[in-house]
Order: C-alpha cells, then sequence, then structure tokens
C-alpha cells in the first residue's frame, strides 16, 4: 500500500519529466540520462561571499574543504595558458577564424563563490547576519554567477539587469564594485519586494543610494520604448521552464494545466524581453541573454530570432561573443554541453550538480 | 560441575558421563581428523570456557545426524559458535520443521553449512516469516520453499524490512513473486535493491508499469539488475559512470534518511 499511494494522476512534476523525456531524449540524445538523474537528484549550492559583511567566515568554509570556483579557475587557466602553448595557438587560430578574438576575461576579485568538491555532497550551513544585519554569503547556483561574470563589467559602468528578482544576479554584480549605476527591473511587484529585502539584507544602506541603484516593476518586454541605447551592460535572465524546479515542486509548476498557455508563449515573451535588452543598450554595448532550462526552443532559438529582429526591425547590427574563455576556465567546477552552435550551457551532473543554465553573449556593433 | 583448571585442557565433563566427555580423543572417535579435533577442541574452549560438554557432544552429534561430514560441521561451527548453546531437542525440532517445509536431504544440508545461523532461528520465527510471505505477499508454498533454501537469512531480515522490499519491488518496480524466486531477490537488501533500481529509474532506463502493466520504455530484467557485479550494472546496464553512482548512493542514502525522519516526524505528532 505504501507504494500505491494515492497521488494526482498528472502532478505537474510528472507531466514536466514526460515532456522533457520527449524533447531532450531527441535534443540532448545520449547526454540526457545523466543529465536527468541530475536534475531528479539533490542539486548542489554555491556561497556567493558578500564583500560587504564582516562575519564573511572564509576561514570556516575553507575548513569543510569548499572553494572559490572563481579564483580556482582564474589561476588554473593562466598556468594551462603557460604550460600548453599549443593548444593556446589552436584556440586563438579559431578564435581569430571566427571573428572573434577576445581579450582574456577579466573580472572583480571581489566576486568569490565558493563550492564544495566534485563528488562532495555536504551542504552549506544558513548563512547568519553579521553586527550590521549583513549576511555572510548569498546561497545560490553557482552556475548562476556565470552569466554575471560573462557579462563583463567594467568600472564605470551603467548596468540593466531586466528581470531581476528574486536577485542572486544583481547581488553578484554589485559585489564586483564596479557598477556605476544598476537598474534592476522586475515585472512582479512581489518578487520586486523580494529583491529589495535580499540587497538590503547584503548590502550597506551608503550602496544602495538613488544615483546607484534604481529599482523598478515595468514589464521588461517595453524596456526599449522607455530608455533607448542607454546601458553599457544589460543581463536579461529571463522567465523559462526553470527545468529544475519543475520536475521538483509541484507548487507554482508551469507545466500544471491550467499554465499550458503561458508555458507554450514563454519563446515569444523570451524573445521580446531579449529584443528590449538589445535596444536598451548603447551601441558598443554587451548584453548577455541567459536562462534556466536546457530547451533549445527557449535558448539558441531565442538568440538567434533576436538578432534576425534586431537587424530587420531595428536596424541593429549584433556580434556573438565567443564564452570559449569562460568555459575554458570553468570546465573543472561544471560540466558544459559540448558543441552548442551559440551560446555556452552548463548541463546538471550527478557529481557537479549545478545548472542547467544557459548563457549567451552579444555585442552591439550599431 | 565446574571443571578445576588442571583438568580443562584434556576433559571438562562430570565424569560419571563418559559418554559426554568432549576431548581430543573422543573427537577423534567422530571420525574428525587429527588438524581438525584439535582445531576443533581449541576453538571450542575459546569460545565457551566453561562450557558444558554435553551440550556440545549433543550439537555434533544433531550434525552429524543429519548427514553432515566432519570439515562441515566445522565450518559450520566455525561459522556460528552459537550453535553449541542450542539445546538438542531444539535442534531437532528446527530441523524436523525444516523438513516439514520442504527442504528435502541435500538442500537441508547445504543450507545448514552454508547459513548454520537458521538452527539458532526458533520455530516460531521462521513460521511467522513462511506466513507472512503466503499471507501478505502471496508466494506459493513452492516459492517459499525454493526462498528459504536461496536465501536463508530471510527468515531474520525483521518483517518490516521484508514487507519494505517486497512492497518496492511489487509495486514500484511492477514485479510479480515467480521473478522475485526465480532472480533469488531476498539475496540482497533493501538497500542495493533501492540504489540499482532509482539508479536506472531517474536516468529513465526504468518505469512502473501502469495499471494494465504497460510501460512506454523496456525495462531490464530484474535479472540483470541485481545478479551483475557492479561494474557491470553501472557501465552496462545503467550506462553510467562509477562516479556517477557512487554520488548517487550517498544522495539516496541521505534522502531515505531524510524521509524516514521527517515520516516519524509526523509520526510522533
Ligand atoms: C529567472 S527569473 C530571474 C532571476 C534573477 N535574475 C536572479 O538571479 O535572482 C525571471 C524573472 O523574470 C520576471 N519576469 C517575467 N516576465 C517579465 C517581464 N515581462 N518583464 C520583466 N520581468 C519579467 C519574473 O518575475 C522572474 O522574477
Amino acid at each position: 500500500e505504501k507504494w500505491a499511494a494515492t497521488r494526482p494522476k498528472h502532478p505537474p512534476t510528472r507531466l514536466a519529466l514526460q515532456h522533457f523525456d520527449a524533447t531532450y531524449g531527441t535534443e540532448l540524445g545520449s547526454l540526457w540520462p545523466s543529465i536527468r538523474i541530475a536534475l531528479l537528484s539533490e542539486k548542489k549550492y554555491g556561497a556567493l561571499i558578500n564583500v560587504f559583511s564582516s562575519d564573511v567566515s572564509l576561514a570556516e568554509l575553507q575548513v569543510q574543504g569548499c572553494r572559490d570556483f572563481i579564483n580556482d579557475g582564474v589561476v588554473q587557466t593562466s598556468f594551462e595558458g603557460g604550460a600548453k602553448n599549443e593548444s593556446s595557438d589552436v584556440s586563438m587560430a579559431k578564435a581569430e577564424a571566427d571573428g572573434l578574438q577576445e581579450s582574456p576575461l577579466q573580472h572583480s576579485p571581489n566576486l568569490q563563490c565558493f563550492v564544495f568538491q566534485r563528488g562532495d555532497i555536504r551542504r552549506f550551513k544558513p548563512a547568519r547576519p553579521d553586527q550590521f544585519g549583513l549576511f555572510g554569503y548569498y546561497l545560490m547556483d553557482a552556475a548562476s554567477v556565470l552569466p554575471c561574470l560573462a557579462l563583463d563589467v567594467k568600472d564605470g559602468d551603467t548596468v540593466l539587469d531586466l528581470c531581476a528578482a528574486p536577485g542572486g544576479k544583481s547581488l553578484a554584480l554589485l559585489q564586483t564594485q564596479l557598477i556605476r549605476f544598476l537598474c534592476a527591473n522586475d515585472s512582479s511587484v512581489s518578487r520586486t519586494k523580494r529583491l529589495k529585502q535580499v540587497l538590503q539584507s547584503y548590502i550597506p544602506k551608503q550602496f544602495l543610494t538613488e544615483d546607484t541603484l534604481r529599482i523598478t516593476s515595468f514589464d521588461g518586454t517595453m524596456w526599449g520604448e522607455i530608455e533607448k541605447n542607454a546601458f553599457d551592460r544589460v543581463l536579461v535572465d529571463v522567465p523559462c521552464t526553470t527545468d529544475r524546479h519543475s520536475l521538483m515542486e509541484d507548487d507554482n509548476n508551469i507545466f500544471n494545466k491550467s499554465r499550458t498557455g503561458e508555458r507554450r508563449s514563454l519563446p515569444q515573451l523570451q524573445l521580446e524581453l531579449l529584443l528590449a535588452g538589445i535596444i536598451a543598450a548603447c551601441p558598443g554595448g554587451e548584453i548577455v541573454y541567459s536562462t534556466c532550462t536546457l530547451s533549445l526552443n527557449q535558448n539558441q532559438s531565442v538568440v538567434e530570432q533576436a538578432i534576425h529582429l534586431a537587424q530587420e526591425q531595428h536596424n541593429i547590427h549584433l556580434q556573438v561573443v565567443s564564452l570559449r574563455p569562460l568555459v575554458q576556465m570553468f570546465k573543472n567546477t561544471f560540466h558544459f554541453a559540448p558543441e552548442l552552435h551559440l551560446g555556452e550551457m552548463v548541463i546538471p551532473h550527478l557529481a557537479a550538480n549545478f545548472g542547467p543554465i544557459y548563457l549567451c553573449k552579444l555585442r552591439r556593433l550599431t | 560441575q565446574t571443571a578445576t583448571p588442571s583438568a580443562q585442557h584434556n576433559q571438562v565433563i562430570s565424569p560419571d558421563k563418559p559418554a559426554a566427555e568432549l576431548s581430543v580423543s573422543s573427537l577423534l572417535d567422530m571420525g574428525f581428523t587429527d588438524s581438525q579435533a584439535r582445531h576443533f577442541y581449541d576453538s571450542v574452549s575459546n569460545v565457551r570456557g566453561r562450557r558444558d560438554a554435553k551440550q556440545v557432544v549433543s550439537t555434533l552429534t544433531a550434525l552429524f545426524v543429519l548427514g553432515l561430514n566432519p570439515s562441515s560441521v566445522q565450518l559450520a561451527l566455525d561459522k556460528c559458535p552459537e550453535l553449541y548453546t542450542v539445546k538438542e531437542a531444539q535442534l531437532q525440532q528446527r530441523i524436523a520443521h525444516l523438513r516439514k517445509l520442504g527442504l528435502v536431504e541435500g538442500s537441508l544440508q547445504r543450507m545448514v553449512v552454508h547459513y548454520p545461523k537458521i538452527l539458532t532461528v526458533p520455530v516460531k520465527t521462521v513460521k511467522n516469516v513462511v506466513q507472512f510471505l503466503r499471507q501478505k505477499c502471496l508466494f506459493t508454498t513452492q516459492q517459499i520453499t525454493e526462498i528459504l533454501r536461496e536465501s536463508p537469512a530471510v527468515v531474520l531480515e525483521g518483517q518490516d524490512q521484508l514487507e519494505y522490499k517486497f512492497q518496492y519491488v511489487y509495486f514500484r518496480m511492477g514485479i510479480k513473486q515467480a521473478e522475485m524466486v526465480r532472480c533469488r531477490l531476498f539475496r540482497f537488501s533493501l538497500k542495493e535493491v533501492r540504489n540499482r533500481h532509482a539508479f536506472l529509474e531517474r536516468r529513465g532506463f526504468y518505469q512502473t508499469p501502469d495499471k494494465k502493466g504497460q510501460t512506454t520504455i523496456i525495462n531490464p530484467k530484474l535479472d540483470s539488475i541485481l545478479n551483475v557485479d557492479q561494474d557491470t550494472f553501472v557501465t552496462g546496464v545503467a550506462q553510467a559512470s562509477l562516479e556517477e553512482y557512487d554520488v548517487f548512493q550517498r544522495l539516496l542514502a541521505r534522502e531515505w534518511k531524510e524521509k524516514d525522519l521527517e515520516q516519524s516526524g509526523i509520526k510522533a505528532h
């Protein structure tokens, strides 16, 4: 009887699994079983260190065997680059051939994210507030830091986070302390409230003034009409099928029968958001599109169409910026999908159970 | 009637009952070889110290009567020294009960040598397990005999654990009794079964059949899940890496531990 326990016949988590089996089974082929089991098992977190907290228990984390994957990746890669000239020549040649020669990725040393080693399934303790009420770290999917790293903010940049709530990526961006002005937007009013709370629990008041931070609740698809050609960097972290959540939680699940329409229209919404983000960026500015789904329809296809429409409808020329250097840097921490024709994707794996995170970077040429 | 320390070396008996003597020479008489007799005598002395020699002799006799040869007897007693403490009448009763359950000559002896502990289990316990297998799990008499023969340890597994395992395999895996018996399911711990099944299921290689017994994929046979070594299972059947299986087993253990805690928490309220 224990096993025949009564469950609703078609819980959304089940529908999600059926849907993913059908689509990802084909799209991802032999990669799918390993991703599937990782999605259905406990995910790993990263602890994004709060530079503003006086109670950053770094030592404590290190004792537990955690490491900062960001700086580790940087050190590792520069070492490898020195040692293996040949292979770096090859990748340079390829980058040049693609017309995508990149200056090596730089990032703020303030950005630190601790993770447990590969295969280590221990969990982080919940963060504690210090004497000023600021928390020592923010627990998030470590792969969610990648879109922020890919955005590659420079000192004095103005940044738009178009879909910002609950605020993990905004928080990561602010940790760099490079941003002159951040606009954090999310159409959901309740989620924007949550975003405010998060920022207030991590960042001292003096950095949250009106001339450095604006929090808004607009429909992001309309942004292009509000503010064109304005931001050095735009993060477009769109709503998606949130694959992991959809498989694990029946509450608030987009595979609920009643939300079929909403789910089907996601790619269209994503496209409109990305286009709005592109328009909001200034010429020469950079845009990162990201999702937490494996879906081709919500990832590469959206980017492809956005590039096309930006040119057709707005006469904006875009260049796809290779994220290979980023992949190279962090391949010891994450599993990346091989050979995506557009963008990069962190795929979940039991030993490194982060993601899925898709990211693609564009640069406005005009 | 305790033996004096000096007497202990050779004989530990009541002098008025020479038949119950346990000495190296009496062991030789029973058919043990020289070295067996020595080994046996020493190990008995070590284990039992001030033992009841009569008891030891009756155990030995019972095993001989059952038809075990001296080296089998030694093997059984080395594996399960508790047998020395079992009263002869109980031994006879238990053996008779096993015969009644259909364990014919040959398989009965093999079972005792392989799993001597079976003779330390009260008839009542065995009866309960048999009744459970028959009434709750609907195994046939013949199947129950086979289960006992192939996996005698079921009698000591504990009813809760047994019920859980049966229900897991029956409902979650959709396996019928005959196949459970054929694949010697009861030789495997619940944990092993669950680890392997859950690993396959989450990878998308195993589905619980619906009411009509249908699945949209072809499930691997229970035999190929259980009766293969770990490497073959992981890389062959599940097409995964050993690293993944290693991590998965740890994750699953934690999941179940926390689920159990949660459930006992609910019960407590
Ligand atoms: C993937 S979440 C963003 C997560 C966030 N970037 C973080 O790192 O914490 C997507 C968000 O998009 C918001 N959203 C949905 N439709 C939107 C729209 N039309 N305009 C702006 N935001 C929207 C949702 O409320 C949701 O909070």
